[in-house]
């Protein structure tokens, strides 16, 4: 079993990088090509299958794992389609 | 009350969401759409309810995102905008604030989830009825799929067909080919 020490250290690393991908977002809204968009939308997914990971070390839920598994698999699938797109127009997937 | 996590979390879902109505491209408001999707289903994990966190990441950020695109790609998108943002009307921005206020002083006055069955109307017998019983009378051991597949079977099966016949109609839409 985790102790307090450690999970409380688990959710402040969850807690960092979910303001690290607060700040992804100016890179999302200023641009200026679509490329940097996609680009801040993949990493704020790789961060997002990070914090989940987190969560399931802080909470000592080993299910949510599985979430993180899809996360990672849906933000491939995300990027792909729309660098797909951005590339050629009207080819999604 | 609200733990740093869950401040985080918020902070970047409410950022998304105004991005998504004030960025003028369409793709770029997609891209961020599909961000708030992201952060919307980590808060359901923080919360403790990661099937609906897998619902959203599977709907809100897979599904959605390829619709949105076969939609643009079906119509037309302007590019080359010299704007970034849409310009905000502000009286209707300052409506919303104050649409917003009004929702944070009144749902904080709302009983506490778990309160006492004097306090709370929508917490009473018929929940515990099913928290207790819901084992004995279906055999599932999640109370939330016992109550969605058994004792609303009729209601899920109701909406299983209204999706089915959704995706139906979407594919016979995608099918006919792009308009030249």
């Amino acid at each position: 079993m985790i102790d307090v020490g450690e999970s409380t250290l688990l959710l402040a690393g969850a807690v960092g990088t979910v303001l690290v991908s607060v700040l992804l977002l100016g890179r999302a809204m200023i641009g200026p090509t679509m490329q940097d968009r996609v680009i801040a939308l993949n990493v704020i997914g790789s961060n997002a299958v990070i914090v989940i990971a987190l969560l399931a070390a802080a909470f000592a839920e080993p299910a949510f794992l599985d979430i993180a598994l899809v996360y990672a698999l849906l933000n491939f699938l995300m990027s792909v389609a729309i660098s797909k797109f951005t590339v050629e127009r009207g080819g999604v997937l | 009350m609200i733990t740093p996590i869950e401040a985080g979390l918020l902070v970047f879902i409410v950022a998304t969401a105004v991005m998504t109505a004030l960025l003028r491209d369409v793709l770029a408001a997609i891209i961020v759409f599909g961000g708030y999707s992201l952060g919307m289903a980590i808060l359901w994990i923080v919360l403790q309810a990661p099937d609906v966190g897998l619902t959203e990441a599977a709907v809100g950020a897979g599904v959605m995102t390829v619709l949105f695109l076969a939609t643009i790609a079906r119509t037309t998108r302007l590019t080359g905008l010299e704007a970034t943002t849409v310009d905000v009307n502000l009286p209707a921005a300052a409506l919303c604030v104050v649409f917003v206020l009004a929702v944070l002083t009144t749902v904080p006055a709302l009983p506490a989830v778990g309160a006492g069955p004097g306090e709370n109307p929508a917490f009473g017998e018929i929940s515990e009825y099913y928290v207790e019983e819901a084992y004995d009378d279906t055999h599932v051991e999640n109370v939330v799929t016992a109550v969605l597949v058994a004792y609303r079977g009729f209601d899920t099966f109701g909406e299983a067909t209204v999706v089915f016949a959704a995706g139906v109609g979407v594919l016979a839409v995608l099918r006919r080919g792009v308009f030249e």
